[in-house]
């Protein structure tokens, strides 16, 4: 990872009010909702009303 | 009479021992073909029901890679490439772990997974997660290096201020060391293991009911009760 970002400097916060939030934080979190409203929305894929494996 | 008439129902009014008593409420509360389906309902044909098993998987992965840690030591993972590259794949697969975990909570809240008599399905994953958050903190002060200082520190101020900083001490490597790969990690498993097992006997949780005309209208013809292959 450090190959790809360089982290050699102090990390980023985002600030509203008394809420702080580091943005690498922030961003796993965004990539959990993504992740949880894809889980809802992709189709499974189906064996058929047979369902064979 | 033959000896085989004498085996059979007539003997379970016998005084049984403890094992066999066991044995049967084992098999009672949980039959085999409930313990290990090979069918499931149609409705876990989605996505959304993967994110348990892929919490399964990350926390296998993360217990075969710290025992790995754990056999080897600190200098190990801290000074060999392949110390390093175990040491990556036990803080991602922590990453992955709470990562999927997470999602699968949503999920499991969404559906209000604790219904149909399954509130204590809901309490073990609950309780679960939080087990496993003093579980990765003691991972992080037994990295042995800076930053397990600096957590520690920061750790320990946290704990104090909120009243239980005298039952342990988090700049104690050795009692940490021990909650983070004895423990915790015990305690976690027995708890996942709770967990699956109640998930076999009350069945994965149904989706709530579609009013009429919307089920009408997109419903793909297979209801709840419907079944697919487990494989």
């Amino acid at each position: 990872m450090a190959a790809v970002f360089n982290l050699n400097h102090h990390a980023s916060y985002v600030h509203w009010h008394f809420f702080q939030l580091s943005v690498s934080n922030l961003v796993v979190i965004v990539l959990m909702v993504i992740v949880f409203w894809a889980a809802i929305l992709i189709k499974f894929p189906s064996h058929g009303p047979g369902g064979k494996s | 009479m033959s000896i085989s008439e004498h085996e059979g129902p007539a003997l379970e009014h016998e005084p049984r021992s403890w094992s066999g008593a066991l044995r049967d409420w084992a098999v009672r509360t949980l039959p085999p073909e409930k313990a290990l389906p090979d069918k499931q309902p149609s409705y876990v044909a989605s996505w959304i029901y993967v994110f348990g098993v892929l919490s399964l998987s990350s926390l296998a992965v993360i217990i075969l890679s710290g025992t790995i840690l754990a056999l080897k030591g600190p200098g190990w993972w801290h000074f060999t490439g392949i110390g390093r590259f175990f040491n990556s794949v036990h803080l991602w697969s922590v990453e992955l772990f709470f990562f999927v975990m997470v999602i699968h909570l949503w999920g499991k809240y969404f559906m209000a997974a604790w219904r149909g008599g399954r509130k204590a399905v809901w309490i073990t994953g609950a309780i679960t997660f939080l087990v496993a958050i003093p579980c990765a903190l003691t991972g992080y002060v037994s990295q042995q290096n800076f930053d397990a200082q600096w957590i520690s520190t920061q750790a320990k101020d946290a704990m104090n201020a909120a009243g239980i900083g005298s039952f342990f001490n988090l700049l104690n490597f050795g009692q940490m060391y021990s909650y983070h790969i004895l423990v915790l990690p015990a305690a976690v498993v027995a708890i996942v293991i709770g967990h699956i097992l109640l998930v076999r006997k009350h069945g994965v949780v149904p989706p709530f009911k579609l009013p009429a005309t919307t089920a009408a209208a997109g419903g793909d013809g297979a209801g709840p009760d419907a079944e697919v292959s487990a494989s």
